[in-house]
């Protein structure tokens, strides 16, 4: 990759907050793995192939919640924008299927007003 | 457009209700007929604790605290209205505040694209566009920014002495040597946001006049390792390290060496004869490092979270960061809370946060229905603050009156069931272990108090026993070469001081108050109580007990480890601890 210039940095900036869409983010720090982040992410990527969902399915780091590893941040336009605690197979399936598809939160593991 | 309604009963008290107000909610939506409008959830935690049922309304952000059931179809009316249902409402606080966490969570740690488009690398080309060196420190000297390794020296002052000095050579390090017990707010960062502390230390570089910086982090971090290798490379591939960065005449390059795990090397002298490859041994100050440091050239090294805040200050003003916190301790503090509490993990809150607001407003309080019994901060170079006292605001000053340190970040909660002789043993011996052995009154006097502390606990000691704990304390504190030494006392002396009658009852009445300590405890088995399950039996790892149960059981004290599995286990409580 060629040498970024100043102007480079503005443009990646612009370019990425154009490209928005909705996203799906897995913490996948040391807290995360440990918790079972790894497989998490598998089920949501195989998941969201399954069902064709209009997602992008990211890793980003520790939160700060760690207790409740793993943990799945979701954005969908035109609804809340939620973090789930303590997923699992089950709730990863969930989150695919009700949150990103059928557009209703997943109860029980919403971690509110913790940042 | 549709709102949400999140619901969690954070009453402690009886059973959760939640998913009765669920119901409430429910029925009441389905009767007015607003199925569409108005979305009920259970959510796992709301940011609230012993409110009763807690309820948010979203996007409105309209917060109600102890709710009933009357309450609900007036709250769904309100929602229909569009008003708050002003009765129940509190207002919402965050209480945290992230400035070092920024990114944490939030970007692709191992995607540089992602940083930038988060504002990252704009500090950077601010500063090689239009700041010279001295610009940059007067910006760190303004913004009040003081060392997050502990010590709390302020890093402006820090880049400015390490400029001074004329050198053919001059090097800046990261010190990712984190190894307090139970803190990782570096690694959190490390692992969460690379590129943050990068950019931190080529504008650091820029300032001091370096053209290399060294990261030494922590073998036993294999993530964070991982990532700023990565975010090394990519830095280097697209010329955001090498020759001319940006278009500049600016050059740095950055490396990575591994700390084998010692906690002495988080001591800069000893962290640099480490990266030297020598034995991890500190040596005396002055000269310090900002004048011969790194191969007897001038270096400056600076803590993870401290280069972390670099960027965010240069890039939104010294003046933005000088308005947070309090007079003399400027901006946020990352606290890793761990130990018995609700809610573990990384906070990030203003100087000047009461304990209170950390324990209890933001991490839920102890555990089990248990009380809060006390907090360490500083790991094992500094202090207990017990709850009484909760009131202290984190600030480096306020916690040093206390008679603890800010320390790294390290906030570990105790719970009743802690014994303050034990704990001060611990942190004590872990010094012992990490001692280097280089001078005498740590090495020595180290272990000597670690003696004595276990005649405490044994039920041994006497009044003079702690007599002389103090007396070898204050020799440490003011001999020792190194901080390690220096306030390795800390924790003994800290828990002396507020649980001086903890001390009293161990050595006089030879019993420990938390029932914790294992010599001075035994278990019996009530047997008017027992009702025979077997539990305790399943339960004990070195089969002390013994019985059936038709006949009841036993528990053999010569056998018995006092472990307290047994007690745990035993759902009438027919084990008693004295």
């Amino acid at each position: 990759m060629a040498k970024l210039t100043r102007e480079d940095l503005a443009k990646i900036k612009q370019d990425a907050t154009a490209a928005e869409k909705n996203w799906i983010k897995v913490g996948y720090s040391s807290c995360g793995i440990a918790a079972g982040a790894q497989e998490i992410f598998d089920v949501l990527c195989e998941e969201a192939r399954k069902h064709n969902a209009d997602i992008e399915i990211r890793k980003c780091g520790c939160v700060g919640m760690c207790s409740a590893e793993p943990i799945v941040e979701v954005c969908v336009r035109g609804m809340p924008r939620v973090h789930y605690g303590k997923v699992d197979r089950e709730t990863a399936v969930k989150i695919i299927e009700d949150h990103v598809c059928g557009r209703l939160l997943v109860n029980d593991h919403v971690m509110d007003g913790r940042i | 457009m549709s709102r949400t309604v999140f619901i969690k009963d954070t009453g402690t008290a009886g059973k959760d209700r939640t998913r009765d107000f669920y119901g409430f909610f429910l029925g009441v939506i389905r009767e007015k007929g607003l199925e569409n409008e108005v979305i009920p959830v259970r959510v796992a935690d709301i940011g609230l604790y012993n409110q009763g049922v807690a309820v948010r309304v979203v996007p409105d952000n309209f917060v109600y605290t102890r709710v009933e059931e009357s309450d609900v179809s007036l709250i769904v009316d309100s929602i229909k209205t569009g008003e708050p249902y002003s009765a129940k409402q509190v207002k919402p606080v965050s209480k945290q505040l992230r400035i070092v966490l920024r990114n944490c969570g939030v970007v692709d740690p191992e995607s540089l694209e992602d940083y930038i488009a988060h504002d990252g690398f704009a500090a950077l080309a601010k500063v090689l566009e239009s700041y010279t060196p001295e610009k940059v420190i007067q910006e760190m000297k303004a913004s009040g920014l003081r060392g997050r390794g502990g010590a709390g020296f302020p890093t402006g002052m820090k880049w400015e002495f390490t400029r001074k000095p004329r050198s053919d050579q001059k090097y800046i390090v990261c010190n990712g040597d984190e190894g307090d017990p139970g803190a990782y707010m570096d690694r959190g960062v490390l692992e969460g946001d690379p590129y943050s502390v990068i950019e931190g230390m080529i504008i650091g570089g820029y300032a001091i006049g370096a053209s290399k910086g060294l990261f030494y982090i922590r073998a036993e971090y294999p993530v964070a390792i991982e990532r700023i290798e990565k975010a090394i490379r990519r830095c280097h591939e697209t010329g955001l390290l090498g020759n001319n960065i940006l278009g500049s005449s600016f050059s740095f390059d950055l490396e990575i060496r591994l700390g084998a795990g010692a906690f002495v090397c988080g001591e800069e002298t000893a962290l640099i004869a480490s990266i030297e490859g020598k034995r991890g041994y500190p040596s005396p100050r002055p000269p310090f490092p900002s004048v011969k440091g790194l191969w007897g050239r001038p270096t400056c090294i600076n803590n993870v979270e401290t280069l972390a805040n670099v960027p965010v200050i240069l890039h939104k003003g010294a003046d933005w960061f000088s308005k947070i916190g309090t007079e003399t301790s400027k901006g946020t503090k990352v606290f890793a809370v761990t130990g018995k509490v609700k809610n573990s993990g990384l906070v990030e809150v203003p100087m000047g946060t009461t304990v209170e607001d950390i324990v209890y407003g933001i991490c839920g309080g102890a555990m089990r229905g248990k009380q809060v019994k006390a907090i360490q901060t500083g790991g094992p170079s500094g202090g207990v603050i017990p709850k009484e006292y909760f009131g202290t605001k984190v600030d480096y000053e306020s916690l040093q009156k206390m008679g603890s340190i800010m320390g790294s970040g390290g906030m570990i909660v105790m719970d009743e069931d802690d014994c303050m002789v034990d704990i001060a043993k611990f942190y004590l011996g872990f010094c012992v272990d990490e001692s280097c052995g280089k001078c005498a009154p740590c090495r020595i006097g180290g272990t000597q108090m670690l003696k004595l502390l276990t005649k405490v606990t044994d039920g041994q000691g006497t009044q003079k026993d702690l007599a002389r704990l103090e007396q070898i304390s204050h020799a440490m504190q003011k001999a020792s070469l190194c901080g390690l030494g220096q306030t390795a006392p800390n924790p003994v002396l800290s828990t002396l001081h507020y649980y001086r009658a903890e001390y009293d009852a161990h050595v006089n009445e030879k019993k420990c108050p938390a029932c914790k300590c294992a010599k001075l405890i035994r278990f019996v088995i009530v047997q008017n109580k027992c009702v025979k399950c077997g539990m305790c039996f399943k339960a004990c790892p070195v089969n002390a007990i013994s019985g059936s149960r038709e006949s009841g059981y036993l528990i053999d004290q010569t056998k018995c480890i006092r472990c307290g599995q047994c007690f745990e286990v035993c759902k009438p409580k027919a084990i008693s601890r004295s």
